[in-house]
């Protein structure tokens, strides 16, 4: 097996650069690039582009990424250096010959370099950026005047060495560049913390919530696997009288065929949600994580309340959950308002009552504080009666429960399992024992 | 240009043109590399912008027969690969009866009748008793086709996991048929709403594809292209207005198709441009829902006498104090 040429070797250190930024690209994905771009060529940007991309990138979110780094990694064809022996006659060159002595020594290495269009050694390369540099060639052009070299010539000349210079100097700042990327590229992918998952969502920074918003779909994963499993382990398969019927037909009344369905109860839910201030990053990771298992639940409605209820189903029907909770929380501004459940209750059972029927689950995620508003308990108690089960979620601990303004101790007899949800692992475990 | 001569991606593109699809160059290339590589497509984005036409003209541009599968909830192998058929097999049972008891005729034990009707068993499960479904005619096709499995991400994991066997190795173990292998390699596209996130083996196996809502000037091509006859101030005027559409939080924003249908409708109405009239008779051509008409009316309303906001009908004082 022999040495990687150069474009693969780039490669490999692109792969390297889009896993340390979180894209997981596995070894057959990158093999895929491989032959991808082998099979296309470096000749059309665009093709190799797109081959790379159509190989490494399987999700849409992570189209930012690779647009980012994708030109610090290739470059679109370095700017051509020039020769001086090509440009300058005989003569010419022996008159340069001459004047370069006269430079000062450190000087004269380099400049003999950038006369050639050769990239020079390394410790001279930190002199490219100098303005000394630029004296020393204004002095190299003096001479050559006084050694009696044409002005044309000495305008080529010129010319050449500041083109020489330019490109020079974009070499080196891409060199430098990729050594600081290849720094990251070793940068072990960053994990949150156990404690994170027991940290109350009060105290979260911003960056700690985006940390553990990626966190839910791993844990919806897990989620999601615990409950096929016990759909799995659960009865085993039933007579499906119909699709039997309709077989039985075709052999005219022979029950030739029978045919079994496993039972397949997919949970229902109903969320009534207060998306009052402080309720919102409890109410943010609920949504994420119910909308996330949403194929191993049947429809899932939503509503939203503080002062009034609206329902915030449609963007989830829409869009991908991380996509959807944004839209509904702009659509809901925050502010000063006074939380009112009773009052929520009553239009909730005007307007949505068709939400829950026997085989839908009531979950109410709030804190349970009306502003001194009346409860209207008994609302709740016919609201989780018409649902097959009802559950309410609580991030304050118990202790907090009917303190001040706080209704819980009403509230807690209407439903039939109470939650304290004040992290996400709490919230997890919440969710997993009312999936089926 | 005769169609299957594909072999770089700006024949692909110009054959997708062919077929009536106007094509990016990403798009051109991604295909040219998956039919190189011999890897499935998966296409994802929003409704309605184009991913079932895609594979429908990329079979046209190949030369390939289009076979499709449309993947639904509860979709498993009976039904995407394929079924015995029981009643053709009694019903040949029952007229090949007095030829069966010529058969059994000379046997003198029961083990030794059963034996020879063992040795016909090939007569009663063999491939003119087997009902082929779609992945398994993509198999077995004898010219090369096309498998278009549509809306992937409406079915569930296990088909997901049992399609990915499927698309390794192209072959089919049939327990009283043996192993069945294809003849030619089909080319796949898998199209998928993003509703739901598919499974990462899937996703690894196939080059990835988003499509998404197209620029002005690409949606204007496309309606040159697939509505001629429509007169050249109409359709731009038509291609702005579905763009600012799409801008307004609707609940469902209007696709490609929908635009071609307005498109259509337009040109039936002998409409010269579009005036407030025509556009209260045809929006519903362009929106699915009550709500989003009434909301698209408003913001229009509004729009035409100067204001700029953005509102949903009902919400003037929503949630602002």
């Amino acid at each position: 097996m022999g040495t990687l040429s150069s474009v693969d070797a780039r490669i490999v250190s692109f792969i390297q650069a889009l896993r340390a930024e979180g894209l997981r690209v596995s070894l057959a994905e990158s093999q895929d690039a491989f032959f991808a771009t082998q099979s296309l060529g470096m000749l059309d940007r665009g093709a190799f582009r797109a081959a790379l991309r159509a190989a490494l990138v399987k999700q849409h979110t992570d189209q930012p990424v690779f647009d980012r780094l994708f030109p610090q990694y290739f470059r679109a064809g370095a700017p051509p250096m020039l020769q001086a022996s090509g440009e300058l006659s005989a003569g010419d060159m022996d008159l340069l010959q001459m004047a370069l002595e006269s430079l000062a020594e450190e000087y004269r290495g380099l400049l003999r370099s950038l006369l050639e269009g050769r990239r020079p050694a390394d410790e001279l390369r930190r002199r490219l950026r100098g303005s000394e540099l630029q004296r020393q060639i204004q002095a190299l052009l003096a001479e050559l005047e006084r050694l009696g070299m044409p002005a044309a010539s000495r305008e080529k000349l010129e010319k050449l060495l500041q083109i020489n210079l330019q490109a020079m100097q974009q070499e080196a700042a891409r060199t430098a560049g990729e050594a600081l990327l290849r720094r990251p590229a070793r940068r072990p992918l960053g994990e949150p913390s156990a404690d994170l998952l027991d940290r109350p969502f009060r105290g979260l920074s911003q960056s700690e919530q985006a940390l553990l918003r990626k966190e839910v779909a791993r844990l919806a994963a897990k989620l999601r696997t615990r409950t096929a499993l016990r759909q799995q382990r659960g009865e085993g398969p039933r007579l499906d009288s119909k699709a039997t019927l309709r077989a039985i037909l075709r052999h005219g009344g022979v029950p030739f065929q029978i045919i079994t369905r496993r039972r397949r109860r997919k949970a229902k839910f109903t969320l009534i949600c207060d998306v009052s201030t402080s309720m919102r990053p409890v109410v943010e990771f609920l949504l994420l994580l119910l909308y996330h298992i949403q194929d191993q639940v049947g429809r899932t409605r939503s509503f939203a309340f503080i002062d009034r209820i609206e329902e915030i189903s449609d963007p989830f029907s829409q869009h991908r959950p991380e996509v959807a909770v944004p839209i509904v929380l702009r659509r809901l501004p925050p502010g000063y308002y006074n939380t009112d459940l009773g009052h929520c209750l009553a239009q909730f059972s005007a307007r949505h009552l068709e939400a829950l029927d026997r085989r839908t689950t009531l979950i109410v995620c709030g804190d349970g504080r009306n502003n001194y508003n009346p409860a209207r308990a008994e609302l709740l108690e016919s609201v989780a009666r018409r649902a097959g089960r009802s559950a309410w979620f609580n991030p304050e601990p118990p202790t907090l429960w009917g303190i001040d303004d706080s209704d819980m101790l009403s509230y807690l007899p209407q439903v039939d399992a109470v939650f304290q949800v004040s992290n996400l692992r709490q919230l997890s475990q919440a969710v997993d024992r009312l999936l089926p | 240009m005769e169609p299957g001569n594909l072999d770089a991606p700006a024949r692909v593109k110009d054959g997708l043109r062919q077929q009536g699809y106007i094509a990016s160059d990403e798009v051109a290339t991604v295909l040219y590399l998956a039919q190189q590589l011999g890897k499935p497509v998966l296409a994802e984005g929003p409704a309605g912008v184009g991913k079932t036409e895609l594979g429908k003209a990329w079979a046209g541009a190949a030369g390939r027969n289009l076979i499709r599968l449309q993947c639904y909830e509860g979709l498993d192998e009976t039904k995407a690969l394929y079924e015995w058929e029981y009643a053709k097999q009694m019903l040949y049972t029952q007229l090949l009866r007095d030829k069966l008891q010529q058969v059994l005729a000379q046997a003198n034990s029961l083990g030794e009748a059963a034996d020879r009707l063992a040795a016909e068993e090939d007569v009663f499960f063999s491939m003119r008793f087997l009902l082929q479904r779609p992945l398994l005619q993509a198999i077995l096709s004898e010219q090369p086709s096309l498998l278009l499995i549509d809306e992937i991400d409406r079915a569930d994991a296990e088909f997901e996991a049992f399609l990915l066997e499927v698309l390794s190795d192209f072959q089919i173990s049939i327990p009283e048929l043996g192993t069945l292998r294809a003849v030619h390699q089909p080319l796949v596209v898998l199209s998928s709403n993003n509703t739901r996130e598919l499974s990462e083996a899937l996703k690894r196996r196939c080059l990835y594809l988003f499509i998404d809502y197209p620029d002005p000037q690409v949606e204007l091509e496309i309606v040159r292209l697939r509505v001629p006859e429509l007169p050249a101030a109409v359709g731009r005027q038509a291609v702005e207005l579905v763009q600012h559409l799409r801008r307004m939080d609707l609940r469902k924003n209007p696709g490609i198709s929908e635009t071609l249908d307005w498109a259509r409708a337009l040109l039936l109405l002998n409409a010269e441009a579009i005036d407030p009239d025509t556009l209260e008779n045809t929006l519903s051509v362009l929106l699915k829902h009550e709500r989003d008409v009434q909301r698209a009316r408003l913001n229009l309303a509004r729009e035409a006498r100067g204001a700029v906001q953005d509102v949903e009908p009902g919400e003037a004082t929503r949630w602002e104090h």
